[in-house]
């Protein structure tokens, strides 16, 4: 475990929405204290897939997880017991109905019902940054020789604070207004070596600037029932918080004597905050690298922010939807609570879906 | 090239203060940086492990709350140094936090993506007072652990094994969120089934014997640091193992606390064997971590010359 042995590639992606939807207009409906917001012009959110709580929909944050890692492996040449790690990313945490989950780790639990017996397992918690945080940590344990492959999954139960907001928000300005934009869903993804260009995550560099930590506040409500999560979405998303991830990735590229027109991206995945906040970082983007942005993926318009699942869901979803080309140049940028950015460049050309 | 320990401390709150786990990683991680004589840019990524916080607080991570407690990289803008950039995270695993870190700070530093990695395990009950909920078997107790490449080969921590058993859960740790009504920030739920110590003494002496033929390790020359969970577990595992009983060293809460050590356990077991110096004939640790899951963890530490 001396050396680098080189690199590591996506080989499959599962993923698992749960069939209800509810509209904008429905959600904002259920808005107890503030008629009719206007949700949809401010996120540019039509609908959003909701979980199932009855217990046999095995839809909790636990279940969403595990119906994705099932996908995943479904679509990888791994079974369950080849894989070397487990990483589950989930912030919310619900398994068995409401409780919500400290220890034991969702991983630890997973690789038992996936059969992964012998995989190193734990779970990780960044924010929306989760599913990139645990490909950054899978990359760099495939690299040193720990591991030879695994597994980061991620299940979120995320209008759950949704729920929360619509009971308790008073305002458009209240810092619940952020929960109203999300939606459930469940990602998976495979890593193992690269032994072709054609197949390989080039970087993942993450960075948290930490003064902004307390932005975004994630707790159990202390109004009413449920959990809740607490926004200064106008800090949070400002124009100097845009201007990290190009003032970061810039500066890493500027180190392999790159630049980000030279990177030739087909494809750029950012966090799905909203439309206009998409639109927001790829303009700032342009402005800060001085160079077009290459074509913006995007599934928030009917996925609502799903938090850390966020970029695999869209790749997921465009892959399969054939708008998104196997062979391309991808470019993942995360934009999460602590603040965290960072970049993450992979050609993709084999990856089961 | 190895990871080795540069630098170790343990915090607890003020008696008269409720305990924040940020605020104990924080000082923790302070701690550490000022005894191994480093500036907070000096550390490129810091690995959360504490599994219990402050009002039940799910996001961000707790990592990158303990970032700004420790002044690391405040804001990229103000400093936009390349290579300066900084990456926190919680990793959580129970009671095998501290010991998941360590391999993954192997990875990191094995490739490069930063020269230290500092590790912090802080627990305290959601309502900041475990000394007020009899049900909570845990201390409010914070630690960190500054891990760093070495260039000699010799020594520093081996390869770290971690077990999985295919037994029930045997300890969890939850907010049931039904019925709390809106006093969810200062509640959690510890249930430790019955035979849960059975349970994790049976993986935690298999694993161990396990691994110690693996690394051709003698037990006789090692101290085996283990976690906690019970307040007899080393004398049993020690029993396990074959082993007398000054060869396994379970950590105890600072004086005047109450409650077990959860993920810093095996933080303050290391400096408790060395503030009483290591017995005759025993020149290596072996780190033992064993909680819910269950799961156990085991890694070597051999101490480099001059350290």
């Amino acid at each position: 475990m001396t050396s680098d042995v080189g690199y590591s590639r996506f080989e499959a992606l599962g993923a698992y929405l749960p069939p209800a939807i509810q509209s904008t207009p429905d959600l904002v409906a259920s808005v107890a204290q503030v008629p009719d917001v206007p949700l949809e012009r401010i996120t540019g959110v039509r609908e959003r897939r909701v979980y199932d709580p009855r217990p046999e929909a095995g839809e909790d944050s636990y279940g969403l997880a595990l119906k994705a890692a099932e996908d995943a492996l479904a679509h990888s040449r791994y079974q369950g017991a080849e894989l070397d790690v487990v990483i589950s990313t989930s912030i919310t945490r619900f398994k068995d109905g409401d409780d919500f989950y400290f220890e034991p780790s969702f991983a630890a639990l997973l690789a038992k019902e996936l059969g992964a017996h012998r995989a190193i397992h734990f779970d990780l918690s960044n924010a929306c940054a989760g599913m990139l945080s645990g490909v950054y940590l899978l990359d760099r344990m495939i690299r040193a020789g720990i591991v030879r492959n695994g597994l980061v999954v991620s299940g979120e139960q995320c209008t759950r604070v949704a729920q929360t907001a619509a009971r308790e928000l008073v305002d458009s300005y209240d810092p619940q207004f952020a929960s109203l934009s999300v939606g459930d869903s469940a990602v998976a993804v495979v890593l193992d070596r690269s032994v072709d260009e054609a197949d390989r995550i080039h970087y993942v560099d993450l960075m948290t600037s930490s003064e902004f930590s307390h932005l975004c506040l994630g707790m159990p409500s202390d109004q009413s029932e449920g959990i809740a999560l607490y926004t200064d979405n106008k800090k949070m998303h400002n124009k100097d918080r845009l201007r990290l991830w190009p003032a970061f990735h810039g500066g890493q590229l500027a180190k392999q004597g790159s630049t980000f027109a030279d990177e030739a991206f087909d494809y750029v995945i950012q966090h799905q905050v909203g439309t206009r906040f998409v639109d927001f970082v790829n303009q700032t983007g342009a402005s800060e690298f001085d160079s077009e942005m290459p074509e913006s993926l995007t599934g928030v318009e009917v996925f609502g922010n799903t938090a850390t699942t966020s970029h695999f869901l869209v790749l997921h979803q465009h892959l399969t939807e054939g708008t998104a080309r196997q062979g391309a140049k991808y470019l993942m940028v995360p934009a999460a609570s602590g603040i965290v950015t960072g970049a993450l460049s992979a050609t993709i050309t084999n990856l089961g879906v | 090239m190895t990871t080795v320990i540069k630098a170790a401390t343990t915090t607890t709150a003020p008696a008269d203060e409720a305990a924040s786990a940020v605020l104990l990683a924080g000082r923790a991680a302070q701690d550490c940086l000022t005894e191994a004589r480093l500036s907070p840019e000096a550390v490129g990524v810091l690995i959360n492990v504490g599994v219990y916080r402050e009002n039940n607080t799910f996001e961000p991570a707790i990592g990158a709350m303990v970032q700004k407690e420790a002044g690391m990289n405040l804001d990229y803008l103000a400093h936009p140094v390349p290579g300066a950039a900084a990456f926190s995270f919680d990793l959580m695993n129970g009671a095998c936090g501290v010991l998941n870190a360590i391999q993954v700070a192997q990875a990191l530093l094995t490739t490069g993506s930063t020269e230290r990695v500092l590790v912090t395990a802080a627990d305290v009950h959601p309502s900041g007072r475990a000394a007020l909920d009899a049900d909570y078997p845990y201390a409010d107790l914070g630690a960190a652990l500054l891990l760093e490449r070495s260039a000699q080969s010799e020594g520093g921590f081996g390869r770290v094994q971690l077990a999985g058993s295919q037994s029930a859960s045997a300890v969890a740790g939850y907010l049931p969120t039904a019925g709390m009504g809106s006093t969810g920030r200062g509640r959690i739920t510890v249930r430790q089934d019955e035979g849960f110590a059975e349970q994790l003494l049976d993986l935690a002496a298999g694993t161990t014997l396990e691994y110690a033929k693996a690394e051709g390790i003698d037990l006789h020359r090692t101290l085996v640091v283990s976690s906690r969970p019970t307040p007899d577990f080393g004398t049993h595992l020690a029993a396990r193992l074959g082993l007398p009983a000054f060869l396994v060293l379970t950590p105890e809460v600072p004086q005047g606390r109450t409650g077990l050590p959860h993920t810093a356990a095996p933080i303050l077991g290391y400096l408790q064997a060395l503030e009483q110096g290591l017995p005759a004939d025993v020149d290596q640790f072996l780190f033992v971590a064993a909680g819910a899951g269950p799961s156990v963890a085991c890694v070597s530490y051999r101490p480099q010359e001059g350290s």
